[in-house]
């Protein structure tokens, strides 16, 4: 029983996020010792539901990635779908259904991706990108700048409610990181997903068709954005037409921290989880400390370069 | 004769792996040593080592260079020393021109710009010590493998090296291309350069070499001078046993057609009105061995892919024991029993960041699974039963593939089409960059699924191999059938006249 444990704790020590976990502990007691709030269960609190925001698109963003892809599209997306579910709610559809509006709404966009990407082989930066502009144009023609409020009062008190303390975002962010955990490490779709991001031909040559699983990471992107969009209406009881500007920077800096390599065929939830807080910690860190707004942009790509430079620095270590 | 490059007690590990020991090992002006071991003997390292790859500090003992002990810091220390590495895989700007290629980085200037004229004469100059009859101005990418391969060499020329390093150069060239590069080879060493030459082709080692080093597991275990020594020896010096027998065939009885493919056409990719592959039928049998040979570009590797479903053909049937099969995609094929190892194992056979039973599976997760979910623990047991039977030299089957030799990468590619329950299995050239001792062992294999009743196609640029193994060869020549030739009159030389398209044998 004692070996299990310390062979459990040597492998919990070699794994790849315990890095990123030391960074994010050292930072927190820094942080700690210069303003005791942060260890208040408010203020985690409140942290958690910034970062399940961000987590929720990282979730997808992290199969994109792993699959040797790039979904530029997630900012704009979160912006149309969660403005789709609320003009639904406007028109008095009911509120699942436009909830279930905004979700297809995501899946139709990440379909269009899907397709400029598999079918007309567009690089999945230029079309995402694409798709990022027209989504971002049609939320302007649609709102004519103007934010969409009010909302149901169900709606939005789920947005802004909590179980046992814990907001329902948080909650929600949690549940889809551990399925989607699961998805990647124990089924047969997941090791896929690895494996054309790995070696797309070699994985074609073993009779898995590249094409589908390709398509199906961006569908699975574009449905969390819509959920992350959702839930934020849902929070601000009002959707905004210029919300998720430059979320998918955020996002892809999130799950790039937590180790999923842009070369795809690598990555895990847990560390797309630990980059996604790392990021906030940071940010809402920051705030608490004193450290100036303009500083803090500079601090944010300081840690990109750290935390990366740190992995490749492992990683090259662990091959000699 | 000068001594112009002396290793003295060298030895290099990667932490506490020891890759050689104490080397000692001299080359004189104008001399080429051909190094030769099995994969993860050394010598890749080694040329790694001369090359500055690997810097000083993280070796043990001293490299001199006519006499004065060399640090290299990086690879530009070492080509300022005179040591140019021609490496297996050819990597080159396919982007740029010829000429650009050859005078990376050194392009003629004239006042801060590229003075194309002169840059192409220059270019010229070393195109033609390698015999390579091309414009200069000629993308790169226009070039067929054996020519890229002598445009490198064209390159490392440019700097004027004194040693030239070449690790399996031919490795992914044809026999004729090959020979063309043994002579260009003895060329440079005429003209003073000294030349070490690793290789696993023997004859081409004894057809070069002034000298032959055979390093075994990290140890230098001797050196002949060529004129001394036969092959069994340093085969024998390379395994470390007595060689027995090189190509296990055994004769098996053989049974009902397997496979039956009827002319077979595949398009041109980019050139209208022309076929790569043009009317190509034949069979093979279960139990049988049936080998494919050509030259580069005769469409054979081709004519396989479109068996396989990952190449549109244009017309022909494919029949699987008897009946008619449409087979669209690779998915398709391995649904039906076909499986295929492929010609380039790095870009279509391993995943690289996956581990070995990753690997091994990734043809198989229905096997190993059940509903959504993989099912680990038989998915650990039959990749480590595998592992076990093909004595992959590796740690374990959580071993990351890219930690491993060529040839014990193969046998991981092997046994993900070895744990399926296959009718059929294409091999596409099963032995390339894999040392003599992992190719004794593959052939083992190929005999044991013969046994079991597959039919083995066997593609393969290696005539020896082809005869040792195979109970028929086909031989293509510019995409069409030219020879169907039958064990009892297998020689090289009917192979190679067909081959060439000078006569045409048993159709």
């Amino acid at each position: 029983m004692e070996g299990k444990n310390t062979n459990f704790l040597r492998s919990a020590l070699k794994a790849k996020e315990v890095g990123i976990l030391l960074i994010l502990v050292l930072l927190s007691v820094l942080i700690q010792l210069k303003n005791p709030i942060f260890f208040t269960f408010s203020n985690l609190m409140d942290m958690g539901r910034n970062t399940s925001y961000t987590l929720i698109i990282a979730i997808g963003m992290t199969f994109v990635l792993i699959a040797k892809g790039l979904d530029l599209s997630v900012g704009s997306l979160l912006a149309i779908c969660g403005l789709i579910s609320a003009l639904g709610m406007q028109g008095g559809i009911p509120v699942v259904l436009s909830v279930l509006l905004g979700l297809l709404a995501g899946a139709a966009f990440g379909t269009f991706n899907a397709l400029c990407i598999v079918k007309l082989k567009i690089p999945a930066m230029i079309a995402t990108l694409g798709t990022m502009y027209m989504a971002r144009g049609l939320v302007l023609v649609i709102t004519k700048g103007q934010a969409v409020y009010p909302l149901p009062d169900s709606f939005t008190a789920f947005g802004k409610g909590s179980l046992l303390g814990i907001p329902n975002v948080v909650l929600l962010a949690v549940a889809l990181a551990a399925i989607a955990h699961i998805v990647l490490t124990k089924t047969t779709y997941g090791r896929k997903v690895y494996a054309i991001g790995g070696n797309a031909e070699t994985a074609g040559f073993a009779g898995i068709n590249v094409a589908k699983i390709t398509a199906s990471v961006y569908v699975i992107s574009g449905v969390m954005a819509a959920l992350s969009g959702i839930m934020t209406a849902a929070r601000m009881g009002s959707g905004q037409p210029s919300v998720g500007d430059g979320t998918e920077m955020t996002v892809i800096t999130a799950v790039i921290i937590g180790g999923t390599s842009l070369n795809g065929g690598a990555g895990t939830m847990l560390g797309t989880i630990l980059g996604a807080l790392l990021m906030n910690v940071l940010s809402s860190g920051m705030n608490l400390v004193g450290v100036s707004a303009y500083w803090q942009k500079f601090v944010m790509g300081l840690i990109i370069i750290v935390a990366v430079g740190l992995d490749q620095y492992q990683r090259g270590k662990r091959r000699s | 004769m000068e001594k112009i490059l002396e290793l003295k007690n060298v030895s290099k590990s990667f932490g506490k792996v020891s890759v050689f020991r104490n080397i000692d090992l001299e080359l004189y002006r104008g001399e080429i040593l051909a190094l030769v071991g099995e994969n993860g003997a050394g010598k890749s390292t080694m040329m790694n080592l001369l090359g500055g790859v690997y810097p000083c500090g993280q070796y043990e003992g001293d490299i001199f260079v006519k006499g004065n002990v060399c640090r290299f810091r990086d690879a530009n220390d070492s080509k300022t020393a005179g040591i140019e590495m021609i490496h297996q895989e050819i990597s080159l700007h396919t982007e740029l021109t010829v000429a650009e290629n050859v005078l990376l980085g050194n392009w003629k200037e004239s006042r801060g710009l590229i003075h194309w004229k002169n840059t192409y004469e220059e270019a010229e100059k070393y195109l033609k010590k390698v015999k390579l009859d091309v414009e200069p101005k000629t993308m790169a990418y226009n070039l067929s493998t054996s020519q890229q391969q002598l445009l490198s060499i064209a390159k490392a020329l440019a700097t004027n090296p004194q040693i030239v390093l070449f690790d399996e150069p031919t490795s992914a060239l044809t026999e004729t291309d090959a020979d063309n590069l043994i002579g260009i080879i003895k060329d440079l060493s005429k003209n003073g350069i000294s030349c070490i030459y690793i290789s696993h082709k023997l004859e081409e080692v004894f057809a070069l070499a002034d000298r032959i080093a055979v390093l075994r597991d990290g140890n230098l275990i001797s050196t002949y001078a060529k004129e001394k020594v036969n092959v069994d020896r340093i085969i024998e010096d390379m395994v470390g046993r007595k060689l027995e027998e090189m190509y296990p065939k055994r004769k098996l009885p053989i049974g009902e057609e397997a496979l039956r493919v009827e002319g077979i056409t595949i398009p041109h990719p980019y050139v209208k009105n022309k076929n790569l592959v043009e009317d190509v039928s034949f069979s093979v049998s279960k139990g049988e061995i049936l080998g494919f040979s050509g030259l580069v570009g005769s469409g054979r590797s081709e004519t396989m892919n479109a068996i396989f479903g990952s190449l549109k053909k244009s017309a022909g049937v494919v029949r699987l024991e008897g009946n008619p099969v449409q087979i669209r995609s690779a998915k398709e094929a391995i649904g039906m029993g076909i499986g295929m190892v492929t010609e380039d194992r790095k870009k279509t056979g391993i995943i690289a960041p996956m581990n070995l039973r990753e690997n091994m599976t990734i043809a198989s997760l229905d096997m190993v699974s059940s509903g959504a979910f993989i099912n680990k623990k038989k998915e650990k047991s039959i990749s480590g039963e595998f592992y076990e039977k093909l004595s992959v030299k590796a740690n374990g089957i959580e071993d990351n593939i890219m930690n491993l030799s060529g040839g014990n990468q193969q046998k991981i590619v092997l046994s993900k089409w070895l744990m399926k329950d296959i009718k059929v299995l294409i091999l596409d050239e099963p032995t390339r960059g894999v040392d003599v001792g992992a190719k004794v062992e593959i052939y083992n294999i190929i005999t044991e699924l013969a046994e079991k009743g597959i039919a083995v196609i066997m593609v393969s640029s290696e005539l020896p191999e082809l005869l040792g193994m195979c109970d028929r060869i086909i031989v293509l020549s510019r995409g069409r059938v030219t020879g169907n030739i039958g064990r009892d009159d297998f020689s090289q030389e009917c192979i190679m006249r067909a081959a060439t398209g000078v006569e045409t044998w048993g159709i």
